[in-house]
């Protein structure tokens, strides 16, 4: 690896760029310009753990669409950082090894705007590599970031960790052994809230389905369709798919208005979801059909009111009033409320607790050094989180951990002006997810 | 554009890029954000050639940019195919080829329209990326695992897997790429391209088929865009679906904007300003979510302060400093033309065209039943016209008189509603302008047309490259000074028309009479057999009318014209024949001496209100 | 086998946004017509009328005030930048223009996105036109019934100021002859000035009486941008009537194909637009010679 230019550049090498660029790089029997890595540095390794602060990187949208569910999300991240450079009490209990920094050094953010566009991501964290060596990135809000950045990981050795990302393919055909995913995604919201339903309204209901049109949307759709078909004979009686970006959602509402559906199930994100919600209450749709928004959107309910999400079945990560069962869960929310103002939704969530698993695993591996801090994640052991006990994967480097399904009070019920749902159920994660290699997952090298 | 140090700006490119690396990154550029404004760059090049150039502003450079790295990173992801400069070869191909296709359409409409167009034609391509080509783009995921450039030479392979390696691979094709760049705007058709930009309706007048070399530049701009697109995917091993994003198009407009179009380096630079402004206010001013809002006010001002960019911005500071002494006083040139004693008669002007077997004697143009209706207004009715080979006939007539509907008619500019031009036994009603002056008809016009951000020389360059290449050739990669005939057929006309001295002066500095001169020359260079003249004598000092009527009368020699003009004196002293028109129609056809004496011309010109009394 | 009550509510989805986008195009194309500059920052003004009359329903709960505050501002909006930026442009190059103003949208967007955030907003329709209309063929939305009544009383207005008025006057002679307009000796810059506004306040109309249907969020203009182009482009760049025509065909295209499949909605529109351009270069109502 030859990143740094500023750096030791030999006379000899200098003269071979010049030579190169000139267009004699195409002269036979140049010694080979890939100089090949001496064994241990890999990625920014140890470059980037050398002095007293090691650097991370995210890249999140704080423009476009996705920029208030981005914004969330960093603020998840830098609570995370300060809780393991001044060793917060939660901090300690999620990696008791942290203190007051990571392996004796302070960890420093820094963010750039993505607009959820994965281009944009990965140019920001390359240049987050080679300005600042990184020793981990993280961003997303968008699978195709989170799928980008994987694949971007994986080439640079550089560890990364997923923001929200929903698709299966994350940590299914597009895993690395480079990337990790704390938060649960289609396949696991659909086999959770299944259950939910079936037990609730019974067999044999027709569905119909809003599904945004790019990948994500179609494996969600899939995935909760065949669930609810094989398992309760529910029949999808119409899929209406509208491009990213909707503005106007009425044909697809008319479609859906005249297929006679008992059930809307809403796969649209971001604002696709605010706007397609709102205006199927607006054509009468609601509360006349369930809504089952299989993954839910952070700030959906602040964004198109209570009067909506009343009655609304939903499959999320975490939801704030879940303090009063968990001890942790209540340090998060308190902590965010104090330096934010308002009480975290999953982004943040997912967030803050991907961080503090990866200081717990960089703090039990002793080392920043990659491969070492993979291998400590890969051995599954049971840490804690927000929500109880969880575990990685080694397969797929997904977490195992529970999904929270919540139904929308109605404006009345409401305590304060952020109780829009009620946790109806906490699924256990091992029950939900699919078997490893199901997505065909191919973890990849370590070095 | 005289080259007296050829390949000079090929030299210091090649010399920049190899200084690149040690220069920028002490100003704070990371290599991968080098590589990117080299990609940039090069995307850039191709789109320079076409808006900077050619003046066609497209928005939907963003389709081809994707089309081609798509193209590249399913051959070489999901198709196995195993070379990676030879899948991006085909993919600029491909981006090409759907250009060419893309261009059929929006080249339907130019300016403003033609900018709508391409937003939506990209909006299109982004659709059918993400939905129905999912299978073979990966959808909103893309292509992930492209892989590096490598070449091999029996044992030894090269590989360009990391940042400065993968630059000199870059920087090797964007030498490549400037140096085609700037042969095709030295071109004979990079002629025509600004020709384009400055007046498409002269250049199409002049005889080049100015939709064909449209289509042309947008080919050029494609493949380029393709070309950048697949390096794209193989620098950062993932071809990213947002290059089908109208923001990636909208970027590169604005960073044209910044660097300044029409420079070829414009791109890069403005990829370099960009690219280090949006790293500078994220992460060292940690603007957060408003470095957008601040670099959009950045690029509101240069838009507004730096008309040119920051390259044309340079090349005017550089201009200045240096170029004083070339810019000559046009008083001083009048000066000089007037103690000199202008002598046009003692010039030679190049031979009119003989095209075919068409006969030398008899009517070189016949009209026969000429109308012309706009609504139920006939600006010309039943107009019956003939001149014979090598005649000076003049036209005459009130205002509104139909004469300038009749020229526009005769050059085909506007299709008659009824009626028959034949022109050298040929029938050409119907025809276009650009056939037409092929054939050797044209005129020069009543209101000057001419290429105003170019020189004289370059004027009638493209002028006399209509004659000389036909109304389509590409030759791209042809200096203009291998064109056979050229530079003689420049000189000899810009002598005619007493330009010589100004040869290398912009026309926007010209005086009035110059450019009525020049406009003329513009019609000689293509050298007319027929050759119409639109009042050319109108708004000159007695002195240049002087020496215009000398200039008629010397390329009258061998040719066959036909003039309108106010100035009857001047007139009755050249032709041999007047027609004169009234309210679309002919009135009556004569000798000068039959027509000073007609009772009806008489009529004609005290009757009427604009009474210009013969 | 089609299902004729979804096909008839179909049709009226395309009329209610083929309504809107008619509007909003019309905005455009008269500050086209007449001052020659295509204003990118048009999807910009859409966005900004929504904001504007979300603060002021905010602080007046009113909906009527929320739609005056709106497009009053909008307007205004357009006046202060048509006086300091665009009328510097009048003399260089379209592409300036172009690129002067699609700065400005980012500069728009971005600032909107600074002041309030990405959160969309709600502005709830006036009390009497929430909920559902029965119509005995099928139930629409009520505020939807009432915004193709809006639109069309707006449309209405702004085809009496073009064809009625002395301002009116000189923009539709401005669009057919913009040498003409000089020669009246009229304050050309004055007018360009209002026509400028009018057509900016155009797209703020929409934005606010389209806040119930849509809720408004600072990207909200560029996807509608992208849609008046098709409809100018259909219609003929620079006429009234076209915008119009292409805003209903338009609307009617995307509802109708969606019916069959949606994700094809989109791509038929381009397809009539490219078809347009084949048969009818100049667009439906569109006059030679205007580029």
């Amino acid at each position: 690896m030859f990143h740094d230019l500023k750096g030791g550049l030999s006379r000899r090498r200098v003269m071979q760029l010049g030579a190169s660029v000139a267009g004699a790089a195409l002269i036979p029997g140049m010694p080979n310009l890939a100089w090949a890595a001496g064994e241990p540095p890999i990625g920014t390794w140890p470059a980037g753990s050398q002095g007293d602060t090691v650097s991370v990187g995210a890249a999140v949208p704080l423009t476009g669409s996705y920029a208030a569910q981005g914004a969330d999300e960093l603020k998840g991240w830098e609570l995370a950082v300060e809780h393991i450079n001044t060793g917060h009490e939660l901090m300690k209990k999620l990696a008791p090894k942290v203190d007051k920094g990571l392996l004796g050094k302070k960890v420093k953010l820094l963010s750039a705007d993505s607009g959820a566009k994965p281009n944009n991501a990965v140019q920001s964290q390359q240049t987050f590599i080679n300005d600042n060596k990184i020793i981990m990135m993280t961003g997303s809000t968008s699978s195709a970031v989170a799928v980008a950045l994987n694949k971007f990981a994986q080439r640079e050795k550089i560890l990364y960790l997923a923001g929200i990302s929903g698709s299966n393919d994350t940590t299914g055909k597009d895993c690395v052994r480079y990337g990790f995913r704390q938060n649960f995604f289609g396949q696991t919201a659909a086999a959770a809230i299944g259950p939910v339903l079936l037990k609730q309204f019974g067999k044999g209901k027709k569905a119909a389905f809003m599904t945004p049109d790019y990948t994500y949307g179609h494996t969600v759709t899939k995935s909760v369709n065949d669930y609810l078909t094989a398992n309760g004979g529910w029949k999808m009686v119409t899929n209406q798919v509208s491009p990213l970006g909707t503005q106007d959602y009425s044909q697809y509402l008319t479609n859906i208005a005249n297929s006679g559906a008992d059930f809307l199930i809403n796969v649209n994100w971001g604002r696709d979801a605010v706007l397609s919600t709102q205006q199927a209450k607006q054509f009468g749709l609601l509360p006349k059909m369930t809504l089952v928004i299989p993954y839910q959107i952070p700030f959906l309910a602040k964004e198109v009111g209570a009067e909506i999400t009343e009655g609304v079945f939903a499959a999320t990560d975490f939801w704030w009033t879940q303090e009063d069962q968990y001890p942790l869960a209540k340090l998060f929310v308190d902590a965010f409320k104090k330096k934010y103002g308002y009480r975290p939704e999953w982004g943040a969530e997912n967030a803050y607790v991907s961080f503090a698993h990866w200081a717990r695993m960089v703090s039990e591996a002793g080392t920043f050094y990659p491969p070492a801090v993979i291998k400590q994640y890969e051995k599954g052991e049971t840490i804690p989180s927000l929500l109880g006990d969880v575990h990685y994967r080694p397969e797929d480097h997904q977490c195992i951990r529970p999904v929270v399904i919540v139904r929308g009070k109605a404006k009345k019920a409401m305590k304060n002006d952020e109780d829009f749902w009620e946790v109806l159920e906490v699924v256990p994660g091992a029950g939900v997810m699919q078997k490893p290699d199901e997505f065909g997952c191919k973890l990849g090298d370590y070095t | 554009m005289p080259m007296k140090r050829p390949h000079l700006v090929e030299l210091l490119t090649a010399l920049g890029l190899i200084l690149v690396p040690f220069v920028l990154p002490h100003l704070g550029f990371s290599p991968s954000t080098i590589n990117r404004i080299l990609i940039w760059g090069l995307f850039g090049l191709g789109f320079d050639i076409l808006f900077g150039y050619t003046g066609l502003l497209s928005f939907g450079q963003s389709a081809l940019y994707g089309t081609g790295g798509m193209f590249a990173a399913y051959l070489l992801t999901e198709a196995g195919f195993p070379n990676v400069i030879a899948a991006i070869f085909i993919g600029a191909i491909a981006a090409g080829v759907v250009g060419y296709l893309v261009g059929l359409i929006a080249l339907k409409r130019t300016g403003i329209y033609f900018a709508m167009i391409t937003v939506a034609i990209a909006e299109v391509f982004y659709f059918v990326e993400f939905n129905p080509l999912s299978d073979f783009t990966g959808g909103e995921n893309g292509l992930p695992g492209v892989p590096a450039p490598q070449i091999a030479f029996g044992s030894t392979v090269l590989k360009f897997n990391t940042d400065w390696t993968m630059y000199m691979f870059l920087a090797f094709w964007y030498f490549i790429g400037i140096v085609i760049a700037l042969r095709i705007v030295r071109s004979p058709v990079g002629a025509i391209l600004s020709a384009i930009r400055d007046n498409p309706l002269r250049a199409s007048a002049l005889g080049h088929n100015i939709h064909g070399y449209k289509l042309t530049a947008f080919v050029v701009a494609a493949i380029y865009a393709g070309f950048a697109g697949g390096l794209l995917g193989t620098m950062q091993g993932f071809m990213p679906p947002d290059a089908f994003l109208f923001e990636t198009s909208g970027q590169l407009v604005m960073q044209t904007a910044i660097g300044g179009s029409g420079t070829l380096f414009g791109p890069l630079v403005g990829a370099a300003v960009w690219l280090y402004l949006s790293d500078f206010f994220q992460n060292v001013l940690q603007l957060g979510a408003t470095w957008k809002l601040v670099l959009g006010v950045v690029f509101v001002l240069l838009v507004f302060f730096l008309r040119r960019g920051i390259v044309g911005g340079i090349v005017d500071l550089y201009r200045l400093a240096t170029g004083g002494r070339k810019a000559v006083d046009p008083d001083e040139a009048a000066e000089t033309s007037a103690g000199t004693a202008f002598d046009p008669t003692a010039i030679e002007a190049m031979p009119s065209r003989r095209r075919g077997d068409a006969p030398v004697s008899g009517p070189i143009l016949q009209a026969t039943g000429l109308s012309k209706r706009y609504g139920g207004l006939f600006a010309n009715s039943d107009i019956d016209f003939s001149i014979e080979h090598g005649e000076m006939r003049g036209i005459i007539g009130p205002n509104g008189a139909g004469k300038s509907t009749f020229f526009k008619m005769l050059t085909c500019e506007i299709a008659p509603t009824s009626g028959k031009i034949v022109f050298e036994g040929r029938d050409i009603t119907g025809m276009g302008v650009t056939d037409v002056c092929q054939l050797g008809l044209t005129k020069s016009y009543q209101i000057n047309q001419l290429f105003d951000r170019l020189t004289v020389r370059q004027n009638l360059i493209i002028a006399a490259l209509g004659e000389t290449r036909g109304k389509f050739k590409l030759d791209l990669f042809k200096g203009l000074h291998k064109v056979p005939g050229l530079d003689e057929r420049v000189e000899n006309t810009a002598a005619l028309v007493n330009l010589t001295r100004r040869l290398d002066t912009a026309v926007s500095e010209l005086a009035y009479g110059e450019k009525r001169r020049l406009e003329i020359g513009l019609a000689l260079a293509t050298s007319p057999s027929l050759l119409l003249l639109d009042e050319p004598l109108a708004g000159m000092s007695p002195r240049e009318r002087v020496e215009t009527v000398a200039l008629l009368k010397a390329i009258a020699r061998g040719r066959t014209m036909i003039v309108i003009d106010h100035d009857m004196d001047a007139l009755f002293e050249l032709v041999g024949k007047v027609t004169v028109l009234q309210e679309g129609r002919v009135l009556v056809e004569g000798t000068p001496a039959e027509i000073k004496t007609n009772a009806k011309v008489q009529e004609a010109y005290l009757g009427g209100v604009h009474g210009e009394v013969a | 086998m089609i299902n004729w009550a979804n096909f008839i509510s179909q049709c009226f989805n395309g009329l209610v946004l083929g309504a809107l986008l008619a509007l909003i195009s019309s905005g455009l194309t008269i500050i086209y017509g007449t001052l020659g500059v295509l204003n990118l920052a048009h999807g910009a003004m859409f966005m900004l009328g929504g904001y504007a009359g979300w603060i002021a329903y905010t602080y007046t709960e009113s909906f009527l005030v929320a739609a005056a505050a709106g497009s009053l501002f909008v307007m205004i909006v357009g006046v202060v930048v048509e006086r300091i930026i665009i009328r510097h442009f009048y003399t260089r190059p379209h592409e300036d223009q172009l690129l002067v103003t699609f700065g400005l949208s980012v500069v728009l967007v971005e600032a909107v996105r600074f002041a309030f955030g990405s959160l969309s907003q709600r502005v709830p329709p006036p009390a009497p036109l929430v909920g559902i209309t029965d119509l005995g063929f099928m139930i629409y939305p009520t505020y939807r019934l009432a915004l193709l009544g809006i639109v069309a009383v707006a449309l209405l207005v702004l085809y009496f100021v073009l064809y009625k008025t002395r301002i009116g006057m000189i923009v539709r002679a401005g669009i057919e002859d913009s040498v003409m307009v000089d020669s009246l000796g009229i304050n050309v810059y004055r007018v360009f000035m209002l026509v400028f506004g009018i057509g900016a306040m155009a797209a703020g109309f929409a934005g606010i009486v389209n806040a119930p249907v849509v809720s408004i969020a600072p990207d909200m203009g560029e996807a509608i941008l992208v849609q008046t182009f098709v409809v100018v482009v259909i219609g003929g760049v620079g006429s009234f009537p076209g915008a119009i025509i292409g805003g209903l065909i338009a609307g009617e295209i995307i509802s109708i194909t969606s019916m069959f499949n949606p994700g094809y909605s989109y791509i038929m529109l381009f397809l009539a637009m490219t078809l347009v351009l084949v048969l009818r270069p100049h667009g439906l109502l569109g006059q030679a010679g205007r580029e």
